[in-house]
């Protein structure tokens, strides 16, 4: 059985590839805004400038990130949560640039690492951040900003991480093997993936 | 490739930081230049078709930046050099998982 795949399928349930290029790139630019945000509030942190534009809460900016909340998180994971928070959104832009076209298929790891970087972090970052009112008794516009970019992130990478969590699980289903499902799962091709890939497509889609 | 090249400048950049945070203790000097060397090293090797997956290698390279950081002392962890360290480690850990031609399929599925 040949195991050659057109690398422009439409998975289910979507009427678009979700591991095209242009959705990738998109979620890459967005990351990257995050991933700077991040960094020059990290700046301050690291005493690099001197003080954090903030257009609505003025100074409480610099409160938030130097509260001992953050001071606390600081001397745990031995770097500014701020610093912390950008390396986790340039994870976001190294797993969304890896793979093919079909790594939700042919790369589901990758695609499970970029689901994990980009759904439970963002989500539970984003909640700490708005819960910086009542905790820190102060809010930080920028954090702000970041919190709702990782929203807008998970909704831009939930459709990828789903086709590929329902591609698993049709695998194992199919298979009753968990050795079939992490051999599709590490991306080795095998006759049932192979098989499942193709009743997964509903057409080709050609828009890059 | 695009990880590997990434794996490369971030060995340059090691290789360049001990004239930028201008270390004060000998043994940081003799770390950066010999992670730096591994990390071109492994990063290059892995252009070969033979010898694709040596970049695998940079994982432990940047699990001991990161234990660098992490078994420092809290007052010398803070400093430049040490936080470079974890920065570092913690790319490395990411750039390193990707696999060299990833914008193909792996080779089971050409």
């Amino acid at each position: 059985m040949t195991r050659r795949h057109s690398l422009q399928a439409i998975p289910e349930p979507w009427d678009y590839n979700p591991s095209k290029w242009s959705q990738r790139v998109r979620i890459c630019l967005v990351a990257a805004v995050a991933t700077l945000i991040a960094i020059y509030m990290g700046l301050y942190q690291w005493r690099l400038i001197d003080s954090v534009w903030d257009p609505i809460f003025g100074s409480q900016s610099m409160k938030v990130l130097d509260s001992d909340l953050s001071h606390a998180m600081t001397r745990i994971i031995r770097l500014p949560d701020s610093i912390l928070g950008a390396l986790a959104y340039l994870g976001d832009i190294i797993f969304a640039l890896a793979g093919s076209t079909r790594r939700w298929q042919d790369r589901p790891w990758l695609v499970v690492l970029f689901g994990l970087d980009v759904i439970p972090l963002g989500i539970v970052s984003a909640i700490l951040v708005f819960m910086q009112g009542f905790v820190v008794h102060y809010f930080c516009f920028l954090c702000l900003v970041t919190a709702v970019i990782s929203l807008l992130l998970v909704v831009l990478a939930y459709d990828e991480v789903w086709s590929c969590l329902l591609y698993l699980t049709r695998v194992y289903r199919r298979s009753k093997s968990v050795k079939i499902l992490w051999k599709a799962f590490i991306g080795q091709a095998t006759d049932i993936g192979l098989e499942v890939g193709k009743a997964m497509e509903r057409g080709t889609d050609w828009r890059g | 490739m695009w990880a590997r090249i990434f794996e490369f400048s971030m060995a340059c950049w090691l290789a360049m930081s001990p004239f930028i945070f201008s270390h004060q203790e000998r043994w940081l000097y003799a770390n950066d230049f010999s992670c730096s060397f591994l990390l071109m090293l492994f990063s290059l090797l892995s252009f070969h078709h033979r010898l694709f997956r040596m970049h695998l290698f940079n994982l432990p390279l940047a699990l001991w930046l990161l234990l660098i950081g992490f078994l420092a002392e809290p007052s010398f962890a803070s400093t430049p050099p040490i936080q470079n360290y974890i920065v570092l480690g913690l790319i490395l850990g990411m750039v390193a998982i990707v696999p060299s031609n990833c914008h193909l399929p792996p080779k089971s599925w050409r």
